[in-house]
């Protein structure tokens, strides 16, 4: 049996939140009503784009050559568009599109650049000054060029464009995470850990990875909404998905704009859903980063 | 002590005045309706940046538009009488009884904006560029000259065009607005001189051009037509976003845009300015097809082909994307409506033309089946990734052949990959391919479909229609000509080589003040603008 | 210190080198080939194979890649960095034309964002959690889920159907006719300004959030001063350090990352011409460009570590 040295408790503590998770929760949503707000708009939104086949009244590629333009009502709450489409349909389909763009995107992002980040973090020396160098030459690149290069490169399907959209996040989570891991390292009561005999494993998985957790987790809810963005911009640029996906961005496209006197749902209806789900997973993020990072609570 | 009379004599003079100017002013305000007003800066917007300046190698609106009012042309369309041919540079001309000679007479007294007169040395030079360009040397159109054996200047007032065999679309040809006349010393010294540089005989002066943002040119003072132009001068915005174009005009940023606006902006537009604005709506010389690739499995079968294009139904395809996009018209090979278009009674025995959809589409999946794809196909088309038509008339086809079972994945990529796929290596299954000229000219719109044609992107290859072309092509007599295109467009549609899909249409706005422009069926004819003028600045 | 200058100087070269090797990469291997595309354009004619071999040889394209990128790169340290391909006027021309636009618009957009933003920022951490800080939050979240070219549409609409009006289609300097300058630039800078500023704000509230927690912020409090005194003297310096990065980086994005406002309003800016020439496969556009504008980061970044190094000299020794 190991003996429990204080040492390691204490050092661990503060990271560690010390309430059940449903208590966390409810003080969460009561002292967090923003982030709560956040939660609860991207629940709606992922349910539905989930269960958009069940709740959809339409097929969002089926056209309606008879009824183009038509106004919200209550066969269409959201009108139509140039093609007769449902407009709501399209809307809900085009969550899917968004949330798995977003979610993909930025997870793989967040999650290489954040292998990438604590393996240079802890690597130190020569790999460290090689991964910061490749970081640092992604980052160069304006955003929107590398994703363009990336997508003209191998088209415009929509896993294409995910992996178009993860690159440039690479090396912004690369950076953050391995500030946060450096941080860390160069903490005392690391060294000591170390010191004391703790596998190289242990020091990564027992105190570097609970901190640089924080920071993972909030790049991934702030890299999500921008991943939606960029895929809107990408499409209205004519380099995302293709018609006739129902994509936000896509729906968003110049001659929303054309319609937009006479029929202005058409652009409406998408640009509040992007707008929205952006929304929302920022508040939910800025606030679970008021509650994770250690620095900012407002106890300390 | 000032008399009376003395106190109101200013006020006489005052009046004597007013009655003076009244009666000068009021028949010069009655004058300028009739009479053109010289002065004034055309603004225009304009959708796209020009590959390059040099028109014989280009074949975009984006070249033509900018440069046309800067050269003179041999011959041209009349404006306000389509089809009907007069001179430009050419005064007039003579065709030798066995059609195998033209002689053109050369007008005395043009000047090249430097200054150099220009001869038939200069004519000779320019066409020898666009039908027999030296190496290195695009020239877009050449295949539209192979008529012509050789090109002779025995003076300076005479060009003599010597062909191989007669002709019947020559003089059509020679009409072309893209065929400019360069100043001969500059081709000697570089042919590719005109890609970046503009010395021309034009109405108006070269001004200057920053990529991107604007293109200007000025008035031409010693242009060789009296009293014109009478604009002072020419700017075009460069702004590739439609509604943004639309918003310019709407503002009054721009007075005119010379290609097309979606209708859904010509509404909002007349609705707010109503009598300031005019819209002529034109049909246009040009349609947007499909192009099967013919040398690759399925589409070698024409089962598979036919099918395709039985499962479109283009008459409700006219209705739904005519308000958006402008294309309106159901047609074959040639301009429906045109001298040689087919009539509507045969063209609907054709497949995809006829407008029983129900059995048209069980016959599509039946000959699918047939073809060893009872479960239906997928296919992938290849686009451009510009909105309008190509976005518009992509959704609508892949909504129709759902309804025969064939899944489309629908690709649209960036011009360049976009041209590379569908003309240089026909790396494509289906993709969108436009056919846009500046007249009906069957030389013109009929060669992509011979063999090894270039422009023949779907790598088909029929002996009879080749013979039939290269027969209309020699042939002088009207009517046999008609029935010999009609027969060679009944065997492509009936093989279904090539999926023809709707005819263009226009829009063309413009603000009231713009006067005596009138709108060709096409924008590429009619760009001088030297008889345009502006009732107000 | 000195050393950490030169070694910092001198890990730049292998990062622009390797950006030039990347957009070098890229460049190729995007299909479409430029010869053709100079020589086919829409619907070509005939294309003759000596006619595109001769096209290749005079662009340089027939020799093999790292002879290119060398003969590129020698290029670029004499500043000579070759000429576009579709213009045939050299690139810096090209993009000299263009740099006043970009840059005044990323210049007045900074100076908006800056002056609203770091004030707001402070406003919201000094009374986190209270209904100013979630109007603050929200308004500035507001400021970057909305899709930047859809509110950029929406305005000219708006404009154009309520008032007839738009903005000039071309660029006047500021210093030859401010009016017409201001016409044009006055939608894009409030756009694009309001979504940096929302950035900023963000930025500034966490950063400043974080330094309250410090503890000599806590003995400035102990000590009894006003809260001003306390924020604006004591927390505000050491917050601004991040958020001088974030602007700092966001500047360099600035220049060339605004191709859907710049093609929303009209703006030949130095965005708009990366993404055509990347359209043309202009690829003395696309390298000198890009390469350009990595060297801008880089140089920013540099001078904002080397700020941080001064002010913090545990990052010096590492």
């Amino acid at each position: 049996m190991s003996v429990q040295y204080p040492l390691e408790r204490t050092a661990v503590a503060p990271l560690v939140p010390q309430l059940t998770w449903g208590d966390e929760v409810w003080s969460f949503i009561r002292k967090k009503p923003l982030g709560a707000t956040g939660a609860l708009i991207i629940a709606v939104m992922i349910f539905v784009a989930l269960f958009a086949q069940v709740l959809a009244p339409y097929d969002p590629y089926a056209p309606d050559y008879a009824s183009p333009f038509a106004r919200p009502s209550a066969s269409h709450w959201f009108g139509t568009d140039e093609f007769g489409r449902d407009v709501m349909s399209r809307v809900m389909f085009g969550a899917r599109i968004a949330l798995f763009v977003g979610f993909v995107a930025s997870f793989v992002g967040c999650t290489v650049g954040a292998l990438l980040g604590v393996i240079s973090a802890y690597s130190g020396g020569k790999v460290d000054l090689f991964l910061e160098r490749v970081m640092d030459i992604l980052l160069a690149f304006p955003l929107l060029i590398l994703a363009l290069a990336i997508a003209s490169i191998l088209g415009p399907a929509v896993r294409f464009v995910v992996v178009a959209i993860s690159v440039p996040i690479i090396p912004r989570a690369a950076r953050v995470v391995r500030a946060a891991a450096l941080a860390v390292k160069e903490n005392q009561y690391v060294e000591a850990a170390g010191s004391l005999g703790a596998s190289r494993r242990r020091v990564i998985l027992q105190h570097i990875l609970p901190n640089v957790a924080a920071p993972y987790i909030i790049m991934l809810t702030a890299q999500l909404g921008s991943a939606i963005l960029t895929e809107a911009a990408l499409s209205y640029l004519g380099l995302g998905t293709a018609e006739p996906t129902p994509s936000w961005g896509l729906m968003l496209s110049g001659s929303a704009a054309s319609y937009a006197e006479k029929a202005p749902w058409i652009a409406l209806f998408p640009g509040i859903a992007i707008s929205l789900a952006v929304f929302g997973f920022n508040l939910f993020g800025d606030s679970l980063r008021d509650v994770l990072d250690p620095k900012l609570r407002k106890k300390a | 002590m000032p008399t009376p009379i003395r106190r109101h004599r200013t006020l006489l003079a005052a009046l004597l005045l007013t009655l003076l100017s009244l009666t000068v002013a009021v028949p010069s305000a009655v004058q300028a309706a009739d009479t053109p007003r010289r002065g004034g800066v055309l603004l225009a917007v304009i959708g796209a940046d020009p590959p390059s300046l040099d028109p014989h190698q280009e074949s975009t609106f984006a070249n033509i538009e900018l440069v046309a009012p800067l050269y003179s042309t041999l011959l041209q369309l009349d404006p306000y009488h389509y089809p009907k041919i007069v001179g430009d540079v050419a005064t007039d001309w003579k065709i030798s009884s066995d059609g195998l000679t033209y002689t053109f007479k050369i007008r005395q007294g043009i000047r090249f904006h430097d200054g150099s007169p220009l001869t038939s040395a200069d004519v000779k030079a320019s066409y020898d560029k666009i039908i027999f360009p030296p190496t290195g040397v695009r020239s877009v159109r050449k295949n539209a000259y192979t008529a012509v054996q050789q090109i002779d200047a025995p003076d300076p007032a005479t060009v003599v065009f010597k062909l191989k065999f007669p002709s019947a679309s020559l003089l059509d040809n020679l009409a072309s607005p893209w065929n400019v006349i360069f100043p001969k010393k500059y081709l000697d010294k570089d042919p590719n001189y005109f890609k970046t540089n503009v010395v021309g005989s034009g109405p108006f002066k070269f001004k200057g051009y920053a990529r991107g943002s604007t293109f200007e040119g000025e008035r031409n003072p010693d242009y060789f037509i009296k009293d014109r132009p009478y604009l002072d001068g020419y700017k075009f915005f460069i702004s590739p976003e439609t509604s943004v174009r639309a918003a310019a005009i709407r503002s009054g940023r721009a007075y005119i845009e010379f290609r097309d606006l979606p209708s859904a902006e010509v509404e909002s537009i007349k609705k707010q300015l109503g009598d300031k604005i005019v819209v002529q709506q034109t049909p246009m010389t040009g349609q947007w097809g499909i192009a099967i690739n013919n040398s690759v499995k399925p589409f070698n079968d024409v089962r598979v082909r036919k099918a395709l294009t039985l499962g479109v139904d283009r008459y409700t395809m006219a209705k739904v994307l005519a308000p958006l996009t402008g294309l309106k018209f159901v047609g074959g090979l040639m301009r429906p409506g045109s001298d040689w278009g087919m009539p509507q009674v045969d063209l609907e025995k054709l497949p995809g033309f006829g407008h029983d959809m129900d059995r048209n589409r069980a016959e599509a999946k039946r000959l699918l089946a047939e073809a060893g794809y009872p479960n239906g196909l997928k296919v992938v088309l290849k686009n451009r990734n510009v909105k309008l038509p190509y976005q518009d008339f992509a959704v609508f086809l892949i909504q129709e052949w759902r309804k025969i079972g064939v899944e489309v994945e629908h690709r649209p990529l960036e011009t360049a990959a976009w041209f590379s796929d569908g003309q240089d290596t026909g790396n494509f299954e289906l993709i969108v391919a436009p056919t846009v000229e500046f007249m009906d000219e069957p030389d013109q719109f009929l060669g992509r479909y011979a063999t090894g044609s270039t422009q023949n992107w779907g790598r088909f290859s029929d002996p009879r229609v080749d013979d039939l072309f290269s027969r209309q092509a020699r042939s002088l007599d009207h009517a046999e000509r008609k029935k010999l295109i009609n027969e060679m467009e009944k065997i492509v549609l009936e093989n279904a080589y090539f999926m023809p899909g709707l005819w263009w249409s226009r829009n063309l706005v413009q603000w009231a003040k713009v006067k005596n422009y009138v709108a060709p069926p096409n924008h590429y004819t009619n760009q001088k603008l030297q008889d345009v003028w502006l009732s107000e600045d | 210190m000195r050393t950490y200058i030169l070694k910092r100087l001198f890990l730049i070269v292998p990062t622009l080198l390797g950006v030039a090797a990347v957009v070098f990469v890229i460049m190729r291997v995007i299909p479409g080939d430029v010869a053709l595309l100079i020589l086919g354009g829409d619907q070509a004619g005939h294309i003759d194979k000596a006619q595109l071999a001769a096209m290749h040889k005079q662009l340089g394209l027939d020799q093999p890649l790292i002879n290119q990128f060398g003969a590129w790169l020698w290029g670029v340290a004499r500043f000579d960095f070759g000429t576009s391909l579709w213009t045939g006027r050299p690139v810096i021309e090209e993009l000299l034309g263009r740099l006043p636009l970009s840059l005044e618009l990323a210049i007045l957009a900074t100076i908006v964002s800056v002056v609203l933003a770091i004030p707001m920022g402070m406003l919201a951490a000094a009374r986190q959690d209270t209904w100013i800080d979630y109007v603050i939050r929200v308004v500035s979240i507001g400021g970057l889920a909305i899709p930047s070219f859809w509110v950029g549409i929406l305005i000219i609409l708006l404009l154009v159907i309520y008032f007839g009006w738009g903005p000039p289609l071309e660029f006047t300097s500021p210093f030859s006719n401010p009016w017409a300058n201001f016409q044009q630039m006055v939608w894009p800078v409030v756009t694009v300004g309001y979504r940096y500023a929302a950035v900023t704000t963000r930025m500034t509230r966490s950063t400043v959030l974080e330094v309250m927690r410090d503890d000599y912020i806590r003995t400035a409090w102990a000590k009894g001063l006003r809260e001003r005194t306390v924020l604006i003297r004591h927390a505000l310096k050491n917050a601004m350090l991040p958020v001088i990065t974030l602007v700092g980086t966001e500047f360099a994005f600035l220049i060339g990352g605004l191709v859907v406002t710049e093609t929303v309003f009209t703006l030949n800016g130095v965005g708009r011409f990366v993404v055509d020439a990347v359209a043309h496969r202009d690829y003395p556009v696309v390298q000198a460009l890009v390469f350009l504008i990595a060297l801008g980061f880089v140089v920013v970044n540099l001078l904002i570590d080397l700020t941080y190094a001064w002010l913090d000299p545990r990052i010096r020794y590492r």
